[in-house]
């Protein structure tokens, strides 16, 4: 695939997103959460970008930054070319049905008081005008491009198991043939035997879709399945990004090899020779990064530069980039 | 009131020539407002003041008091005396003979009949009249002819104005009420909600405690009268409220018992929209010193009277009683709790002017010297901590009243001014309800008196006190044997004072009752188990475009509103 | 569900027995005497009639069957008598009758419903219809300044009693502006316009002062809940959509956030029904509560015995409507 220059589909650069933060008895602004800060990277036509990382590290948030769920404080993303920051509003609506979002917690995320059928229906009726029969059957289609038995569809989402009300979430999410989808730990959720069957369901809708995965995850060994390509992201910074194989394989960034070596290897002889990396400590606040390396807090390796100078994001060649000191020194 | 201006502008011209030409109901609307609204206009269902004045503007008495006390004929032309034949000589009957031509609201004639009638009904033994005891001692009502009334008395009765006199028993309409004798009268609602009367209005919309309508009785003795075409007669909310629709907003035109701070109803006052009228009968805020003893460890019989046995250790000492009276200065608590609501005295029995005694009057000034000099003499002196005390006995009291706000003050008040001359008091007040309420069973009743000292205010209907000088003899003490009921609160037990009454109960000449009353009032005085604090008048207020009005303690206050009217 | 609520309200009955003879017992033996607040010139033996004549010499167990006899029959088959103008049996039977008023419980709670629905409920109205913008705009904008100024209203309208905000009312728009009544007139009676514009003026202290308070908290509850919801991931599901924000606030979060805040309302609809005590007593409007109010003080227990009664019913039947909303509003609850 990355022979044939493949197309950027969705193009990351600088982006940040910050929450104020509101104390006392007057609600002043105090500080910001630095959850997204000055992240860059691409998502190629066709392909799955996973992006890995502690929980809190920032991963959700830049996902719904891509997809304008929330409003950045800067940076630019770029969707077929366009950048969808500044846009708002109406046209902001325009643009939803080409990205979607695939959600976490498919019990939340599925509004409780709405049916199953009037749930993926709904974004037909707000973005298409569609007679009640063409509605009515493109829903149906739905419903069986996911999975589900089409006669649930008066039914609510509260009388569905895990799995089938993911199959919901992501029905919904299919409803307006999107291009891109961010998939927000979709798995985690669900029990270890559902979890397959709705990660093969992705694979399918990719296949005949043609679709572009954002996806999301802390588990390593489904992200190694699935995705193309994966980033890994530590304190709101994407801290390493390559592909797969060499992402797996010849980890470059500390954080990411203390990830991989608590992952359990399926290769028992691999297993034997890793040395177990354990971090040690909390990860700090987003509110309240460390100076230099954000990492620095909790690395192995750390050098005095790294409690000073922020390590810059550079190409290590074959697509592979990384954010550390001792990879510039070697 | 927009009413009030529309009319005043319509009639404005009609009216020039004054009040005394006024048509019926010419005035238009009055409005009134009691605080405490009417839940029936029966009076004999009830009782209570509010309702008796409400209903004193529908039904009437032979006769009424006016704003002096004076008693005046209503529905006959002459007050029967015995000088003018109407009260025989043996005092065992009185004959009233009815006015010609008076009419119920309804068109038909008040006959005599319906005097004997009111009789039966409040006498009938299952009917729980409220009004009973002006009956008391009637043997019979007859109707002599239409007109002529003629009540029997069992025992020669030298004061006979109290049946079928004064707001209380008025007369009700036979042929109204007859269905609701006895165990029916509760059942009667139409009845006693809308009584038809011969008074000056006709109740059109009651509605039990909140509100009565009434409209002028087309059918009245005066053609002229009243003067207002209709009343809004309103109740609830507080005095305060009352005084301030009145005095503030002019939203009403009369308000009635307006018991407020002094100084609030002065300052409401002050805004020059209404004036506050005050009327003194008899009551008196007093203290009753308790001549039986308290003491709880005495089981049964605490404070029960035992022929002078279980006598109070030190109460019984007039010194005692003496002293604690000229500590008091009554000024003070006048000023502080009543204002002009109230004026000093030193009788239980302040008014009328004829029972009236000054023989006491030496209490109106505090004399904590004289106090001391009289304790000094009696042996009673001051202790290591200043609490006096004689063989052991220590004049410590337990002073209990009434809970509300003006009684908590007085008795802070009286308690320095005893601790000025080493009496000690302690000090405790009960729900007005329970202290009143008469329950046999509570410890905390006005009646049991298991304290030393208790402060509550009494008086008497209509203005002869035979009666309630009858209070205080021996056999009216509250025993356990009665049921704790009975109105000899403090105990006081005399013989002479219990021949006193019989006395007055044979007398009938005014001036003679006058000076047995008088002596009464001074041996209670003399006793101190009663020591008289503040005589407390009525307060209401009224706009100043309501004219007519006499206020009065003695009768309804509403006793005159036929000739209430409108001031251009 | 309709097994449900059967289910449901043949439980209430024995409840409401049981809550019935406590509250007869709590009247019995709480002190308190008719003729308590009678002037003290009634001498005691014509009290002792008084008391014999309301029927207080009984024993106890009989008073309590007589009043559930009265109540549980006579009463309901005078309303159907009534309404049918059918004569059932002989027509004479004894009701409820209060004891200061010697008329029937039943027509004066009937003759002051009007005012108490008119004030009390109006201001729930108008509570509700000022509390859930409020509420949704507070929680949409959290800690903006309508949400500060909104929170300090409504603990202005927690803390402050209404006996001092009535007042206050009073001397503004009575006393000094002369704008509107102090006394609410309870005989007056709506026909035309100028007519209503009067009743409009005369209710509008007290559904104030009331609607004040309750504002205040339902206010918060709305946004509380709102709040609740807003974060919820359903709503980004909402505007992944591409819903217009309009859209994503009133359909999906407050359809959800207004579940808890419905039964919340219901439950407070009984206490519309019990009046107001104390606003009643400052405007005069003689409701329910100035009915409950009088009763106590003047140790009227067949009317306390009745009004609270009647409040218990209505406590248990809006609990129960409280449930069934919850369970129409909430297809994730099931009754069966
Ligand atoms: N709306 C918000 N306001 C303030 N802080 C937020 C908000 N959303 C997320 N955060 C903070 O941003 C950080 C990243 O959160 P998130 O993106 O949910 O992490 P992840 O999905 O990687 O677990 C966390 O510290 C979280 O507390
Ligand atoms: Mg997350």
């Amino acid at each position: 695939m990355l022979d044939e220059a493949p197309k950027i589909l969705v193009s990351v650069r600088g982006l940040k997103m910050h929450f104020a933060i509101h104390k006392g008895l007057l609600r002043r602004q105090v500080g910001t959460v630095k959850a997204v800060d000055d992240v860059s990277f691409d998502i190629y036509e066709g392909e799955t970008l996973g992006l890995v990382g502690e929980s809190g590290c920032g991963k959700s948030t830049a996902g719904r930054s891509i997809l304008r769920l929330y409003d950045p404080t800067d940076g630019v993303v770029e969707l077929e070319g366009q950048d969808i920051v500044p846009v708002t509003g109406e046209r902001l609506r325009d643009l939803r049905p080409a990205m979607q979002m695939i959600f976490q917690d498919p019990q939340a995320c599925l509004n409780p008081r709405m049916t199953v059928g009037s749930i993926i229906a709904e974004p037909l009726d707000e973005h298409l005008k569609l007679s009640r029969t063409e509605r009515r059957n493109r829903v149906n289609e739905l419903m069986d491009a996911v999975g589900l038995n089409r006669d649930f569809a008066n039914r609510y989402p509260h009388e569905f198991s895990g799995g089938q009300r993911q199959r919901i979430g992501i029905a919904r999410a299919l409803a307006l043939n999107p291009k891109f989808i961010v998939c927000d730990e979709p798995i985690a959720a669900l029990d270890v035997s559902i979890q397959a069957q709705v990660v093969n369901l992705l694979e399918d809708l990719q296949r005949k879709f043609g679709l572009t995965y954002l996806f999301i995850s802390h588990d390593l060994s489904m992200v190694r399945h699935l995705a193309t390509r994966v980033a890994v992201m530590y304190l709101g910074k994407i801290v390493e990004l390559a592909p797969r194989d060499a992402l797996y394989s010849a980890p470059m960034h500390p954080y990411t090899q203390a990830l991989l070596s608590a992952v359990p290897d399926p290769d028992p002889n691999a297993a034997e020779r890793k040395e177990r990396i354990i971090l040690e400590g909390d990860v700090p606040s987003p509110a309240n990064p460390p100076e230099g390396c954000n990492f620095c807090t909790r690395c192995a390796q750390v050098m005095d530069i790294c409690r000073k100078i922020e390590p810059e994001w550079r190409d290590h060649g074959n697509g592979h980039y990384a954010a550390c000191h001792r990879l510039g020194e070697a | 009131m927009r009413v009030k201006h529309l009319l005043s502008g319509a009639c404005a011209a009609a009216m020039l020539a004054g009040a005394a030409y006024a048509e019926r109901g010419a005035d238009g609307q009055l409005n009134i407002i009691y605080w405490q609204a009417p839940s029936t206009m029966n009076p004999y269902l009830s009782g209570g003041t509010k309702e008796v004045e409400a209903a004193s503007m529908v039904v009437e008495p032979l006769a009424s008091y006016d704003e002096n006390g004076n008693i005046v004929p209503r529905l006959v032309d002459e007050l029967p005396t015995v000088d003018n034949g109407g009260v025989s000589a043996d005092l065992k009957s009185i004959i009233w003979v009815l006015k010609e031509g008076i009419l119920w609201s309804d068109g038909s004639p008040l006959t005599a009949a319906d005097a004997v009638f009111t009789w039966e009904y409040c006498t009938h033994p299952e009917g729980g009249c409220a009004q009973s005891s002006y009956f008391d001692g009637v043997t019979s009502v007859e109707a002599v002819d239409d007109r002529t009334i003629k009540i029997n008395f069992a025992d020669p009765k030298p004061y006979p104005y109290t049946a079928l006199v004064g707001a209380e028993s008025p007369i009700i309409q036979k042929a109204q009420f007859q269905d609701c004798m006895g165990a029916k009268a509760p059942e009667c609602t139409d009845q006693n909600f809308g009584p038809i009367g011969t008074g000056p209005f006709v109740v059109t919309e009651f509605k039990a405690n909140d509100v009565i309508s009434l409209e002028a009785n087309s059918n009245y003795r005066d053609a002229n009268k009243p003067a207002f075409g209709s009343v809004l007669f309103k109740g609830g909310g507080d005095a305060a409220a009352a005084a301030r629709s009145v005095l503030e907003t002019s939203e009403f035109d009369y308000a009635w018992n307006l018991q407020i701070e002094p100084e609030v109803l002065t300052q409401m006052e002050a805004q020059g929209k209404g004036k506050v009228v005050v009327s003194f009968q008899t009551s008196v805020e007093r203290l009753h010193l308790n001549q039986t003893n308290p003491d709880p460890s005495l089981g049964d019989m605490r404070a029960v009277y035992a022929e002078g046995e279980n006598a109070h250790p030190f109460l019984t000492d007039p010194a005692v009683g003496k002293a604690m009276s000229m500590a008091i200065d009554r000024d003070i608590l006048v000023e502080a709790g009543y204002g002009k609501t109230g004026q000093v005295t030193c009788n239980v029995l302040p008014a009328p002017e004829i029972y009236a005694s000054t023989a006491n009057d030496a209490c109106k000034t505090q004399d904590i010297e004289g106090a001391k000099a009289v304790l000094d003499a009696a042996g009673w002196v001051p202790g290591s901590d200043g609490v006096r005390e004689k063989d052991g006995v220590r004049l410590s009291v337990l002073y209990q009243t009434s809970t509300n706000s003006v009684r908590q003050g007085t008795q802070a008040l009286v308690k320095q001014m005893w601790a000025e001359i080493g009496i000690e008091a302690e000090l405790r007040n009960i729900d007005a309800s329970v202290f009143f309420g008469g329950d046999p069973s509570s410890p905390d009743t006005f009646q049991k008196f298991y304290a030393d000292v208790e402060m509550y205010t009494n008086n008497f209907s209509g203005a002869d006190p035979e009666a309630y000088m009858a209070n205080w003899r021996c056999s009216e003490i509250p025993t356990p044997d009665t049921q704790w009921q009975g109105s000899n609160i403090q105990r006081f037990c005399n013989p002479a004072y219990d021949a006193l009454v019989d006395e007055m109960s044979q007398t009938a000449d005014l001036n003679e009752r006058g000076r047995l009353a008088k002596e009464m009032n001074d041996m209670l005085m003399e006793s101190y188990s009663i020591i008289p604090l503040v005589h407390r008048g009525g307060t209401s207020a009224h706009a100043n475009s309501l004219g007519g009005v006499k206020m009065t303690d003695w009768d309804s206050e509403l006793w005159n509103i036929a000739d209430w009217h409108r001031i251009k | 569900m309709l097994n449900y609520t059967i289910r449901r309200l043949m439980f209430a009955i024995p409840t409401l027995f049981v809550i019935s003879f406590i509250i007869f017992a709590i009247l019995d033996l709480s002190p308190g005497d008719p003729t308590g607040n009678l002037p003290l010139t009634i001498p005691p033996d014509v009290r002792e009639k008084i008391r014999e004549s309301l029927g207080l010499g009984q024993p106890f167990p009989i008073r309590y069957l007589k009043w559930c006899q009265q109540f549980f029959v006579n009463e309901p088959l005078n309303l159907i008598e009534n309404w049918t103008g059918w004569t059932i049996g002989d027509g004479e039977r004894l009701r409820v009758t209060s004891w200061s008023t010697r008329s029937p419980v039943v027509d004066l709670i009937a003759e002051r419903m009007p005012q108490t629905l008119w004030v009390v409920g109006m201001s729930y109205v108008v509570a509700i219809l000022i509390a859930i913008p409020i509420g949704v705009i507070s929680a949409y904008r959290q800690y903006s300044l309508f949400d500060q100024i909104g929170t300090f209203v409504s603990m202005v309208g927690f803390s402050v009693p209404t006996f001092f905000t009535g007042l206050i009312l009073i001397v503004v728009f009575s006393v000094n502006l002369g704008w509107l009544p102090s006394v609410y007139d309870t005989t007056h009676k709506v026909t035309d316009w100028s007519s209503f514009w009067v009743q409009v003026r005369q209710m509008a202290m007290p559904t104030m002062v009331l609607a004040l308070a309750t504002t205040a908290q339902l206010s918060r509850f709305m946004r509380a809940s709102m709040l609740d919801n807003l974060n919820q991931d359903y709503v980004r599901t909402a505007r992944a959509k591409g819903l217009r924000e309009r859209s994503v606030v009133l359909i999906h979060v407050l359809r959800n956030s207004m579940i808890p805040v419905v039964t919340v309302i219901a439950l407070g609809v009984p206490a519309i029904f019990g009046g107001a005590i104390i606003t009643e007593q400052i405007f005069k409007v003689n409701g329910l509560g100035a009915l409950l109010i009088i009763g106590i003080q003047g140790a009227d227990i067949p009317l306390v015995q009745t009004l609270t009664f009647l409040f218990a019913v209505l406590i248990v039947f809006f609990n129960l409507i409280a449930d069934l909303l919850y369970g129409i509003l909430d297809p994730r609850i099931r009754y069966d």
